[in-house]
């Protein structure tokens, strides 16, 4: 699913199926079984709560992942991380925090060279809804 | 709702926006570090510990250092602070804006990595950043520091791109030109009188790096 450059949303988003925001948000953006990709264009000034989070536009708070969190060389992010896996390009923006919670004694982390692509939306039955 | 369309764009950070393409295409000389493999050593005895990064943030170092250490890593790029004070010749006001950015409870911190800050920052805010760092660190605590030796005009910023527990990769970007402020080991460690020295070494270039611990 997809949410164009044109779109803006103040309130509390959920859904279970993958999303791609391209426009902006403000509030929070639960998403905890799919991945979360903020498009070139997205503006988000929320907290984030998702399986996976690609950052590629602007993020204003914090994001919690329970897989990774991945934010591309133009992506910028002021809030703090927590995920299992944090990969930041060159070139992006970061301050705040970086949490990495340890998983069976182990930290895994994953360099920007090994950043994939996010995965394709997935044709989800389920809706994303806005509360607002 | 109009405030929305004000997020737009990346802040104008100094080192930290430049265009990746522009510094990777620079070579990158190697430095090996003595002091390094101690602070991971010291580090990785504390549960979880809390690490300060002054630098502009690197993705590798955080992947190198959440492997090493399982730590909470805070960024605060204090460079990119100097070059905004550089840009608008307010160069005095860095003493009053680090000790701002850094705002934290005191003893809140286990390891800081300052990297080369103190050379760009003149006496007055180096006080001030050192008096500051040294209420952060948790007793126990270490600190990580590289000063440069000669007098010279900086035109760049260095990144410290951690290869390995041995040493980095010094990767460059731009900076608006300042002198230097050349510390010699006694005027560093008079900056961080109430820590102790727990290594200091005297690299090939002349350039120093210091790893001090707090008293427990």
């Amino acid at each position: 699913m997809n949410i164009g450059k044109s779109v803006i949303i103040k309130g509390d988003l959920s859904g279970s199926e993958d999303l791609t925001i391209e426009g902006q948000v403000e509030g929070k953006i639960e998403l905890r079984q799919n991945v979360l990709t903020i498009g070139p264009n997205g503006k988000i000034k929320a907290t984030i709560f998702a399986k996976a989070v690609v950052v590629q536009g602007d993020v204003q708070g914090d994001i919690t992942a329970s897989e990774r969190v991945d934010i591309r060389d133009n992506g910028s992010v002021d809030g703090d991380l927590s995920a299992p896996r944090i990969a930041i390009a060159d070139g992006a923006h970061f301050r705040g925090s970086i949490d990495m919670q340890r998983q069976g004694g182990k930290v895994e982390t994953s360099k920007p060279a090994e950043v994939k692509p996010a995965a394709a939306p997935a044709p989800a039955p389920a809706a994303v809804s806005v509360a607002r | 709702m109009t405030g929305l369309f004000k997020w737009g764009g990346r802040k104008d950070e100094g080192p930290s926006a430049a265009p990746a393409a522009t510094v990777a295409a620079v070579a990158e000389p190697l430095s090996t570090s003595k002091i390094l493999p101690k602070l991971i050593s010291v580090l990785s005895h504390v549960e979880s510990p809390i690490l300060m990064d002054l630098g502009p943030v690197v993705g590798s170092n955080i992947a190198f250092f959440g492997e090493q250490l399982a730590c909470k890593i805070f960024v605060e790029d204090l460079f990119a602070e100097v070059e905004t004070r550089a840009r608008r010749g307010a160069r005095e006001e860095l003493a009053e804006a680090l000790v701002a950015r850094l705002a934290r409870p005191p003893a809140s911190v286990d390891g800081i990595l300052c990297w080369d800050v103190f050379d760009y920052l003149d006496r007055p805010a180096s006080q001030a950043l050192a008096a500051h760092l040294m209420k952060l660190l948790k007793p126990g605590g270490v600190l990580y520091g590289f000063f440069g030796a000669t007098q010279a005009e900086l035109k760049h910023y260095t990144r410290f791109i951690v290869d390995d527990i041995h040493g980095f990769r010094l990767r460059q970007s731009p900076a608006t030109p300042t002198k230097r402020n050349v510390l010699v080991t006694r005027d560093i460690n008079r900056m961080f009188e109430g820590l102790t020295v727990a290594e200091s070494v005297l690299l090939k270039s002349n350039a120093r790096e210091t790893l001090f611990r707090k008293p427990s």
